[in-house]
Parts: structure tokens; sequence; C-alpha cells
């Protein structure tokens, strides 16, 4: 059976013929890395030009007519796209030089220029599409649709947004729960973890309120809609994310800014040495020796290879190193960004927590003692049958303990509430406060959050759970710290547990509590005072994620909607890793700011003799094309690990 | 007639098929590239060899002027072959950029659209309503089936620009090494005709057409065609 084609990748590669609806699955990889394959195959054309510009002057010049269709015609199409917008970058600069090179009989060294050109472009095209494709490879569709229960109880799919207030919906276990509502049947715990960060799964049972976006685990609800898909929970935060990318400064990046002036510069000069050489210097206007030949020989030696080289190599170079660790970056921009950071803002749960729970203890609160091996063992028991983050935590708190797991008859789930069955001849019931004081008829202490009961032949005990700390936090904490880094954490979760666990990593500054919409308000006070960067995982990170200089997600754990507001992702959520990339960072900026240097000092080497003619061109092109290659191997250095 | 509905394929795969094959049936005839590399490159070679055997009946004793108006053709057939298959592609993306914005904006409309396609198949009432709002659940089933059956177009069928180019370009090239045995070794005439008569048999082949009568077709075309340049020759020259 043929899966039908999603649209979904087509339009968020804005519709890249790699994914084309219409071109058979077969053809496609036809146009993979078409501009790279392009551009590799034009150098190829210049080479083979340039061997039978010794032998054969037409020939080289059949070669070199196929580099100027294959190189010229996107530069030209890209650049006078740029002139009709009003304007004058190093893109028109360089289609300029190349084409106005054929003019005074420098076409080679034109048809170089536009290789570099084309070469680069296609390097900024691949890091583009590599982080893009890795981003929707990650991404966890949302959803869409929801399963109504109509009048005469037929079930069907319905869009959400056309779903009415008061319509009843199906919510199966291991679904998202689509919209808002009240539970009017069934009972089941839902995981709000990515909407409030709270670790522990609540119960839900008829006349409790669900929001959209919960993770519905194991029973199947029944929920009246009380807000429609566009008031929904999901749909505010949403709204959220959007005005807080709006309010997100601006990164230029700086090569485009300086092009810009740079590019108008050459230009402009360029004129006024054609027209001036002339009249003050006393040369010919055409000629090899003319004013007009030496103002296009400064034109093409001023057009800066190096310099539109260097940002996209050291990018590349950065972004591939950072895959190989398993952080993904939407842009090698953020790389930059990440090392003007002053400030870290921290998520709790699932950040600097891996959002598992783990058993800690076991205690008898009453009834005749127990061996409490016996009592893990029946808990373990009855919990392997479920499917919830506290029976994974007892069967692994039993396991490490090595207590072995005994077989289970009459067994029974009460979905939402407990489970109950009769362990080795012991009957015995596990599940939450409420449902050990219905069946048992005992009282119990003050509800704490993290526990769960067990009750076996009138023995009751209680387990007590935590939120496990990911390893080398309080590394990376220290790290960042030494660094000079002021460190915060910010968490929807309850004061208390947050407090514990700030205390454990060495995190000064907690702010506890906090709504999807205090934590953007929180950042953005932050942000204000320095750069920060936000790290994160839930619905509730994200419109703090999209409004921080730079909003870092946890790949695996995160929510769809917090790795697609973050410009960095954490694919293998492995906190340790923002030691090492705040050094890549700096080390990104300091090789780009190297490269740039290196760029403008050639080009001011090469563009001085040329225009006083003391240089031919040829060896102004050389000069430049050596300046490209150093700044082509400095940024490899950023493969390194 | 098959006895075999569906030639052992799923459903979706006979319905897409299906549907592939009702648009190229609808395709008008002047202009119309039926998509695929197979079908670009019978058509290039076709076009060589005619325009190769128009020189030769010409200018008959020039030989390198006909493989240098090869070399010129091949570059040319290549590109806008490739040209062709990107406008094609543009337009296609265009549509369906429009029919997604369509269903996000124009939701009422789209569902009357809906309705009547499938009233127009006998649907009507509640059970109408019901699969309407079935099929308007999900947008990307939604989009699908709207560019199908509103739209008539048919997804996955066409081959990568380049791959279609690329195919134009061999049909060339196999035109003129066949042309050129024919001038060298044998007749140019009768390399045209070799040509011809596998580009005709290849199409036929594709659409699924009566390959006898196209191959006689082809070929009496191309020698009435030869025969006029030849006689107008001797006429005006």
């Amino acid at each position: 059976m043929t899966t039908p084609y999603s649209f979904d990748e087509f339009f968020a590669t804005n519709k890249e013929e790699t994914v084309s609806p219409f071109l058979t699955p077969g053809s496609r990889k036809w146009g993979k890395y078409l501009s790279l394959r392009s551009a590799l195959f034009a150098g190829f054309l210049l080479a083979c030009s340039f061997v039978l510009s010794f032998y054969s002057t037409p020939a080289s010049l059949v070669l070199l007519t196929a580099v100027y269709f294959l190189a010229g015609t996107p530069a030209l199409i890209n650049s006078l796209h740029d002139l009709s917008n009003f304007e004058i970058n190093i893109d028109v600069l360089m289609t300029l030089a190349a084409f106005l090179s054929v003019i005074i009989g420098s076409e080679l060294e034109g048809a170089l220029l536009l290789v570099l050109f084309e070469l680069s472009a296609a390097l900024e095209g691949m890091v583009a599409q590599k982080t893009r494709s890795s981003v929707l490879n990650l991404h966890k569709l949302s959803p869409r649709v929801a399963c109504i229960i109509g009048e005469d109880g037929i079930v069907y799919q319905k869009a959400l947004a056309e779903i009415p207030i008061g319509a009843r919906i199906l919510v199966k276990a291991g679904e998202i729960i689509p919209l808002d509502g009240q539970v009017i049947e069934g009972r089941s715990y839902v995981n709000l973890v990515h909407l409030t960060g709270e670790s522990q799964p609540l119960g839900k049972t008829i006349g409790d309120e669900v929001p959209a976006g919960a993770g519905n685990l194991d029973g199947t609800l029944t929920i009246s809609v009380t807000r429609t898909s566009g008031d929904s929970t999901v749909s505010r935060i949403i709204k959220l994310i959007t005005q807080a990318q709006d309010a997100k400064p601006k990164i230029e990046q700086f090569l485009d800014r300086f092009g810009k002036y740079y590019a108008s510069t050459i230009i402009l000069l360029s004129f006024a040495f054609a027209i001036a050489l002339p009249v003050f210097w006393g040369l010919p206007y055409l000629g090899p020796e003319g004013g007009i030949y030496r103002a296009l020989a400064f034109l093409i030696a001023a057009s800066p290879c190096a310099l539109i080289l260097a940002t996209p190599t050291a990018y590349l170079s950065a972004i591939s190193s950072c895959a190989r660790r398993g952080i993904l970056p939407k842009g090698g921009i953020m790389l930059d960004a990440v090392a003007t950071c002053m400030t870290v803002a921290l998520d709790k749960t699932g950040t600097l927590t891996t959002g598992k729970l783990t058993c800690t203890s076991i205690e008898q609160l009453s009834g005749p003692p127990l061996d409490p091996n016996l009592a893990i063992a029946i808990a373990a028991s009855l919990e392997r049958h479920a499917v919830h983050p506290i029976a994974e935590a007892l069967t692994t708190y039993a396991q490490s303990r090595q207590i072995q797991i005994l077989p289970v008859e009459n067994f029974r789930s009460i979905a939402g509430y407990g489970l109950e069955g009769t362990v080795a001849s012991h009957p015995a019931i596990i599940g939450q406060r409420e449902f050990i004081q219905e069946k048992a008829q005992v009282s119990l202490p003050s509800a704490d959050l993290m526990a769960t009961y067990l009750y076996v032949q009138g023995s009751l005990f209680v387990f007590h759970f935590t939120d496990t700390l990911r390893t080398d936090a309080k590394k990376v904490i220290a790290h960042l710290k030494k660094n000079n880094l002021r460190v915060v954490m910010l968490t929807g979760d309850h004061a208390s547990s947050a407090q514990a666990v700030a205390q454990e990593l060495g995190i000064d500054e907690v702010f506890a509590d906090l709504r999807p919409e205090d934590k953007l308000a929180k950042v953005t006070e932050l942000a204000k005072e320095a750069p920060l960067m936000m790290v994160g995982d839930g619905i509730n990170d994200a419109p703090a994620l999209a409004r921080a200089t730079v909003g870092i997600s946890m790949g695996k754990i995160g929510s769809a909607t917090a790795v697609d507001a973050s410009d960095i992702i954490f694919i293998h959520d492995d906190i340790s890793l923002l030691e090492w990339l705040y050094k890549k960072a700096h080390q990104t900026r300091r090789i780009l700011r190297e490269n740039i240097s290196l760029a403008l000092g050639v080009i001011l080497f090469a563009t001085t003799p040329a225009l006083l003619g003391l240089v031919p061109l040829w060896v102004a092109v050389i000069l430049h094309e050596g300046g490209t290659v150093l700044v082509g191997l400095n940024s490899l250095r950023l493969l390194k690990k | 007639m098959k006895t075999d509905h569906f030639e052992g394929k799923s459903v979706l795969e006979h319905l897409k098929e299906a549907r592939a094959k009702g648009g190229l049936a609808a395709a008008e005839i002047h202009g119309t590239e039926m998509p695929g590399h197979l079908s670009a490159a019978a058509d290039a070679a076709r076009d060589t060899a005619v325009v190769l055997l128009f020189l030769w009946i010409l200018f008959p004793v020039q030989p390198a002027l006909f493989f240098l108006f090869a070399a010129g053709l091949f570059l040319w057939k290549i590109g806008r072959s490739a040209l062709l298959g990107w406008a094609r592609l543009e337009r296609l993306h265009r549509v369906i950029e429009e029919e997604r914005w369509e269903i996000e904006h124009q939701r009422e409309q789209e569902r009357e659209e809906l309705a009547a396609l499938y009233q127009a198949k006998g649907l009507s009432g509640k059970l109408l309503d019901e699969v309407v709002t079935v099929m308007m659940a999900d947008d990307n089933r939604l989009l699908h089936i709207m560019l199908e059956e509103e739209m008539g177009l048919a997804l996955e069928i066409y081959e990568h620009p380049l791959k279609q180019s690329f195919g134009a370009g061999v049909g060339v090239l196999i035109a003129t090494a066949l042309f050129a045995a024919g001038y060298f070794f044998f007749s140019p005439l009768v390399a045209t005709a070799l040509t011809l008569t596998m580009a005709a048999l290849i199409v036929a082949k594709l659409e699924r057409n009566r390959r006898i009568e196209a191959l006689i077709w082809n070929l009496s075309l191309v020698a009435f065609a030869a025969a006029a340049v030849y006689f107008l020759k001797l006429t005006i020259l």
C-alpha cells in the first residue's frame, strides 16, 4: 500500500524540487545539490578551458562559454533581482566584474569569479538545506484533526478549525488532546510536562478540565470542547510565539551590511577612476594602458572572492562539526549569536532533568510489617502491565535492586486511577491517593505529588519519586559560571521542587511557577539587560525560546513547537554540549574575523598595484585566489571536534 | 479486455495510474510533451534525424556542416528540454500553492466545490455531508483530493527536468551517430528511417497506441517532407 504524499515537507522547504509532489520519487534525486554540482562542473570546465587556452583559443572559448552559461546565468538573474529592488551588493559587484572582464580580454579571470561566486552561493544553500532537512526529520506533528462523536454515535474525523464549542470528541490512549475541554466520560492519566513543566502525570476524570496539547496516557476520554481551536491553550501559546519572534532582535549578518557599502564604493570608485585617470594623469581612455582598462582592472581585482567565501565556508565547517556532535543550528549566524550571549536561562523539567521519574525510597505507613523487598516486588509486578512514567520508574527500581518480578493474577487497570491484582497470593492495589482511600477504606496523609501508594492485605506503603537530573548538568552550570555567564532557572514547576534542583546544581537565581507568558516576560526582561540564550523543551518554553537572542531546544524530549521556535537543537538532549557549543561559537567568531581581515588585506594588496598599473591583471587575480584558498583552509580548522 | 483489473498493483496505485492515463488522454496533441525521459529521447532523436536529412538534401557534400549543426542541436535540445520541464514544474507548483491558499482561507467555497464534485458522483443528503466533512478534516488529504479531482492533475508522474533533458541529449546523440554511420557506410535515408522507426515505436509503446499505424504514418510524413524539400530545391535553386 502506497503512503499518500505528505505536502508538509514540500511547503516547509519552500517548494523545493527534491520533494516536489509532481516528480516521480526516483527522479527527485536529480535535483539534489544542483547548484553545488553545477558550480563544480563549471569549475571543471574552467580548468579544461585554461589548459586548452595554451593549445587552441577557439576550443578554450567553447568551454568558457559553457562556464559563463552555467555559473553566469544564475548570477545575472540574482543581480537583476537585486537591482530591481534598488539594492547594490556584493552579488551585483561580482557579476558586473565578471561580465565586464570580457571587455578587457580577461574572460578566464571573469569566469573564475563566477565559478567561485556560484560555489559560495551553493555552499550557503547547502548550510540552509542541511539544517532544514534535519529539523524536518525531528518534526513531530501536532494534531490537526479530532475524532468527533456524532449525534448518532458515529465517530468521524473533523478539522480542528471546524469543531465548535460543545462538540464531543474522543481521545484514545497515546493521543494528544486536540482541543481544550471538559471530561464527560472516562478516566485517564494525562501528561502535562510539555505544557506546564510538571513531570508527574495527573489523573483526570469526569468534570475535570483538560488542555489542548496534553498527552493522554492510559485511558480513553470523551471530552466536551470548551474552547475552539483559535482560543485553545496551544493556539494562545503559538500566538505568543509569533509575538515573541517579532520582538526578537534582528541579527544581521555583518557581511551583508558591509557588502552593501563595499559594493557601492567599489563601483563608484571604478567610474571615478575611468574618468579621473585620463583627466588628471593624461592617460588615454581606451587601450590596455587606458583609464577604462585600469578602472575595470581595479573593479575585478577588488571583487571580494575571499570575502564572499569567508562566511559560508566557516559556517559550513562549524555546522558540520556541530552536526557530528548532535547539535543543529538553524543557520551559521546563530553560532555568532551564541558567542555574544551573557546570560543563560534554563528550563528545569526535560532540560536540566530528564523528565523521567526515579523511585528514591519506599516507606511503610501503617499495617502489619511486610518485607519492603516483597512490597517492591508486588508493586513492580503490577506496574509492569501499565504505561505510565511511575510504572517505568518502579520496574526500573526493582531491577536495580535485583528484585524478581512475580506473576500476577486477576489483574485490572482502572485508567487514570490505579491497578489491582493478586501477586504471589497477595491481593494488592496500587495507585494514587484517592484510589487507595476509596478501595482500602484507609485515610492517608496529605498528598505528595511525587508519590504512589501500595496497599497489600492491610499494609500500606508509599513510594517516593524524583525527577532525574541530567548527567553533567552540574558540570555545565559550573563551566558557564566560570565563563562569567549569568545562569538562571525558569520553570513552570512548583517553587519547592525548583529550589531543590537549583540548589543541587548550583544555580542561584530561580524563577518558579511561571506560565508561558510569565516565562516570555522574564526572558524579555533579562534579554533587555544582556543578550541571552534560553534552553528549554516544552510548549510552555516555546515563546521564551522564540524571544531569546538564541533559543536552544531538546530534540528528542522536546515538543514540536519548542523545536520549531528554537534556533539551535540538541538532537540527543545532551545538555553537556552547551559547554562545547559555547567554545565552538567563540572559535567560529574568531575564525570569521581572521577570514575577513585576510580577505580585506588581500584585496588591498592586489587592487592598489592593479590600479597603478604596476601589476598585470592576472597577477592581481592570482593574489586574489591565493587569499581565497587561505580563507578556505582557515575555515576548515572549524571541522575539528 | 484484461481480466486482472489491478494488474497486481494496489488499488491506490491503480487509481494513480488511471488518473495519469486520463490526464494524458485529455492532453492537447500539439506542443504537449508526454512526461518522461524516454519520450524526450524519442522526440529529440526524431527531430535531429529529420533536420539532418533536410540538411543533407540541401548541402549533400558538406559533412562537417551536419555535425556542427548536430552539436548545436544537442546543446539546444538538452537545455530546452530542461527549461520546459522546469517551466512545467513552476506552473504546477504555483497551482498547488494557490490551492493550498484556498484551502486555508476559503474553506466554505472549498466545501461547496467538494460537495459539487461528489454530488456529481451520485452522493446526496447526509451521506454527502459526512463524506465532505471527513474529506475536509485533513488539509493534506484535502489538497490531494482537490488537485486530483478538481484540477485533474496526477501526482508523482513527471520525471525531473534534468533526467528528461538527459533523455533528449541521448536521443540527439543516437540520431547523429546513426546518421553519421548512414552517411559514411550505407545511406542517410536508411539511417533516418531507422531513427524514426525506433522513435515511433517507443512513443507508440509508451502511449499504448497501435504501433504499425504510428510507424507508417511517421515514415510517410518524413518521406513526404523530404521529397517536398528535394523538389522545392530543384525548383527554386
